[in-house]
């Protein structure tokens, strides 16, 4: 059978596609396994239950990656051990950050949420003003302020005050969602999406601008309040710069699940064999995190796109 | 229910942008007026200061007898229907109806009832449950208006509502909309781009181009009698077309040249109200004329056209063409040659054919070319007629009169003259009389056709003059201008004469209370003005007020001579204008003129005048803006 020399030989388009696809599932592949190799580690050493020979529990990374022996030794230990003089440690301070998440994420997301409607839909004077000069101090990182805001609070005793500890956890909430206000953009974003022909309605049928907010805006901006709240939550529940300073190095009591963690390795404690059951802490303390955005996945998605295509 | 005023509304944005430029209109109870124009010409800006949603730069906005500038858009009794509906997605259709009822604290029960009786007048009873996104975008729509009539409001305003429709819905909405406001007997706004939809809808348009207002007029009377080029082009589909000519008085016939050399013939009787100036043949001015108002020739008379495309919409044709008798290059380009002919009954015309255009001579309209205002308004602007200086007086019309001396003194050498003469200078009187060709209804007014040679004389006259009469009448000689020597020697006197000026405030404390006083200062003279003007002026200039000047307007019969011990400004006497009937002095106050009536006679070479406040109008000088 002769070629017909008027048909134009091309290239197979499925062909092309598989080529390319599986260059880039190689690259990918290979870069999931990178970047996975931590995290199994962590819960790898986390479940780690080896002993010496001699009966005694070995807490400290040993030369192979894969545990010879597994068990929950680390996560028991982790619940019932004295840590720093204090019985019980590791949940006192799980509970001392859930409960400076939740004030914060209620408190924070209240107030992005309402400084994002502001900018949004009502004009006022200097409101370009503030919020180029919110975007330019977005710029800089928030540890920045650190030792500012350490100071402020000292000034007022809530920071690791001897007489009054626990006010460092006020102080805490505090720096946490005094500027949260700043961080509106997103929601601004989701905002900006909702037509202003409803606001200028709601006006016409008689509401002031708070009944606006929590009769039109807020039911129609579900996934940004959900957006919001998760990002409001996790800040404080992750973070360990704020907490570290402020609450100071002699509140163990006080300290939240990140300083705990880190001061297990790097901290006084005359055990030194703690590595295994600080794993064994970043798996419980990734726990709800992860469940939250589990359930919450698909609001977080329609929230931080929120603005960018106009619907 | 309720009648608006709109007084001298402008709206000016903060970077200076004039989005609405002296709007004003009354607005009686049960009007439906449509705001029509293209997007950008402050129609929605203006239906938008209405219901509250903008501030009001300038001017005043009356709903019913309450000034409303300062009101809250919930306090002034109006609803609004929005382009995009603005329903409330996470509510029903019922708790749409009902939320501004709610927020009113309105029992629950007289809430059902009203939306059930809204939701039956509009057959969305069966929908009551839905929520905006199950329905359709006419259901939509109807819902809209369902949530403005459950508020039996005073004022109907409604923005572009049916845009976001098709073109069969919007007509039936468009019938829906006009029965409903017939059903209501209240007043509605309605604010389109869509001229269909102004003229079928609308008892009274308002057409706006770029922020002015160019016509305020009855659908009928906008298509008939257009103030100028932009109205004739924006009402009527095809488009109106315009030619560049020149026009030619020939008798009783008036020659209109095209450009291409093509001409036709119209009797003058069709274009009397046209001023002479433009009938000689040289002046440029733009011919206007319907494609429907124009038929094509069996007999080959009238303007030759090559036909360029043919749209047959089946009960009528429209013919593209060009005037001459070559398609030439295809350009996109308006040339200026191009015409549009809507013909019924002929399905025979091809493209390429030749065809003759005769327009109907009773509907055609002349623009000037310069302005592109009307050359045939309702009421011509003047009449022109040519006088003489005969001995101790001068012959006009004819007829001789006393020549008052400030004429005399205007002409100097010059015995020939014209004068200018507004219709409204004409006034009941004997000196001149003149046979009444015919008497039409312009406006409110009575225009009279005074027969004058081979032209008219135009005269606004009294109820009871008819055609046949002889109208006896004198001329207000301060209202005429007069033309010697090929220039204007004499400019008619104007009714308000302008002075610049600041403003001030002092404070004083009156029963324990503090009180403001407001002033206008213009040169030496602080005289006070009137509270709600001065609030007006802090309002709108804010404290920059104390720092800017102003234009103040002052009409001549606010001005008079200061009693003694009154506070005043100091002027000259420059001159005295003599009118004859009226004498006028001219005064020279610290550089600027102003005039003020005196008797004859009058000769103190020095006063002091003042003006009474409540008549003084006040302008920006920054922008031209009228404040108060």
């Amino acid at each position: 059978m002769s070629t017909n020399p008027n048909v134009k030989k091309y290239r197979s388009q499925s062909r092309t596609r598989r080529v390319s696809l599986s260059v880039t599932y190689t690259i990918l592949i290979v870069l999931g396994v990178i970047w996975l190799i931590p995290l199994v580690w962590i819960v790898l050493s986390a479940f780690r239950c080896e002993y010496q020979d001699d009966g005694t529990f070995i807490g400290r990374v040993t030369s192979n990656f894969f545990p010879k022996a597994f068990g929950l030794k680390n996560f028991t230990d982790l619940f019932t051990a004295t840590y720093y003089g204090i019985p019980g440690a590791f949940p006192r301070w799980m509970l001392n950050t859930l409960i400076i998440a939740v004030i914060d994420c209620i408190i924070s997301t209240f107030l992005v949420l309402s400084v994002a409607y502001c900018m949004s839909k009502l004009r006022f004077k200097l409101r370009k003003t503030f919020m180029n000069i919110s975007m330019i101090i977005g710029l800089f990182p928030g540890f920045m302020s650190m030792i500012a805001i350490y100071f402020l609070l000292k000034s007022v005793g809530l920071t690791g005050n001897p007489s009054h500890p626990e006010y460092s956890v006020i102080g805490l909430i505090l720096a946490y969602s005094a500027g949260a206000g700043l961080g509106f953009q997103v929601a601004k974003g989701f905002f900006d999406v909702i037509p202003n022909a409803l606001v200028e309605s709601a006006k016409l049928d008689g509401c002031t601008s708070f009944k606006i907010f929590r009769q039109i805006i807020l039911p129609l901006a579900k996934p940004i309040i959900i957006y919001q709240a998760l990002m409001s939550f996790t800040g404080p529940w992750m973070d360990f710069i704020f907490a570290k300073v402020i609450i100071g190095a002699d509140n163990a009591k006080y300290w939240t699940v990140s300083v705990g963690l880190y001061s297990m390795l790097f901290g006084t404690h005359p055990d030194t064999n703690l590595f295994t059951q600080f794993a064994a802490g970043c798996v419980i303390v990734a726990i709800p995190i992860v469940t939250l955005f589990m359930f919450l996945q698909r609001y977080y998605v329609e929230g931080v796109t929120a603005g960018a295509v106009k619907g | 229910m309720a009648s608006l005023k709109l007084s001298h509304i402008y709206k000016v944005y903060d970077n200076g942008h004039k989005a609405v430029n002296d709007f004003s209109i009354d607005i009686a109870d049960q009007e439906f007026i449509v705001f029509v124009g293209p997007s950008g010409c402050g129609k929605s800006t203006t239906l938008r200061m209405i219901a509250g949603l903008e501030t009001i730069t300038a001017g005043d906005l009356f709903i019913g007898d309450t000034l409303v500038n300062d009101m809250e858009p919930k306090d002034r009794d109006i609803a609004m229907v929005f382009q995009s509906y603005a329903l409330y997605p996470h509510m029903s259709v019922y708790e749409n109806m009902a939320f501004g009822l709610r927020n009113r604290k309105m029992p629950e029960n007289e809430i059902r009832e009203r939306v059930e009786k809204a939701a039956k007048m509009l057959d969305i009873e069966d929908y009551l449950d839905r929520k905006p996104k199950e329905m359709s975008g006419g259901q939509r729509q109807r819902v809209a208006l369902g949530r403005a009539l459950v508020r039996d409001p005073k004022v109907f305003l409604l923005d572009e509502p049916l845009s976001n429709l098709d073109a069969k819905l919007r007509a039936a909405m468009r019938t829906e909309i006009t029965a409903l406001h017939k059903s209501l007997k209240t007043t509605f706004i309605y604010v389109t781009h869509d001229q269909v939809e102004a003229m079928t809808m609308g008892t009274r348009i308002v057409v706006m181009k770029l922020g002015y207002v160019q016509q305020i007029d009855t659908p009928m009377n906008l298509y008939n009698e257009p103030y100028n080029k932009f109205v004739a082009g924006f009402i009527g589909t095809p488009q109106m077309n315009f030619f560049d000519v020149t026009l030619k008085r020939e008798g009783n016939e008036v020659v209109v040249h095209f450009t291409n050399g093509d001409t036709i013939i119209l009797p003058y009787e069709n274009v009397s109200k046209i001023h002479q100036r433009y009938l000689d043949g040289k002046t440029k001015v733009t011919f206007g004329i319907r494609p429907e108002h124009i038929d094509l020739d069996e007999n080959e008379r009238g303007l030759k056209i090559i036909v360029t495309n043919v749209e047959r919409l089946g009960n009528e044709t429209n013919v593209y063409g060009k005037l001459g008798d070559s398609l030439g290059e295809f350009t996109m380009k308006d040339e200026g040659n191009n015409i549009v002919v809507k013909v019924i009954d002929r399905d025979d015309i091809e493209i390429g054919d030749i065809v003759y255009a005769e327009p109907n001579p009773a509907k055609v309209h002349f623009f000037d070319a310069e302005t592109e205002v009307t050359l045939m308004s309702r009421i011509p602007e003047f009449n022109t007629v040519s006088a003489e200086v005969s001995g101790g007086g001068m012959t006009v019309m004819g007829q001789a009169a006393a020549l008052p001396p400030a004429f005399r003194e205007a002409l100097g050498e010059n015995r020939q003259f014209e004068l200018v003469i507004p219709p409204d200078a004409v006034i009941e009187g004997s000196d001149f009389s003149r046979k009444v060709a015919k008497v039409e209804k312009a406006d409110d007014k009575n225009l009279a056709y005074l027969e004058n040679g081979d032209q008219y004389l135009f005269a606004l006259v009294g109820e009871g003059v008819k055609a046949g009469d002889d109208y006896h009448f004198s001329l207000r000689n301060e209202k005429l201008n007069l033309n010697a020597g090929g220039r204007e020697v004499l400019h008619a006197l104007d009714d308000e004469d302008f002075l610049t000026g600041t403003f001030s405030k002092t404070e004083v404390k009156e029963k324990g209370d503090r009180v403001l006083h407001f002033f206008y200062n213009i040169g030496d003279m602080k005289i006070e003005a009137q509270p709600e003007h001065g609030y007006k002026i802090n309002a709108i200039d804010g404290d920059s007020c104390y720092k800017n000047s102003y234009r103040y307007g002052v009409p001549r019969d606010a001005v008079r001579i200061a009693g003694a011990g009154e506070n005043g400004l100091a002027a000259k006497v420059v001159k005295i204008l003599d009118y004859g009937d009226a004498c006028f002095a001219k005064l020279d106050a610290e550089g600027q003129e102003l005039l003020i009536n005196v008797e004859k006679g009058f000769d103190r070479k020095q006063v002091r005048v003042t003006f009474d406040t409540e008549d003084i109008s006040v302008y920006s000088t920054e922008i031209d803006m009228k404040l108060c």
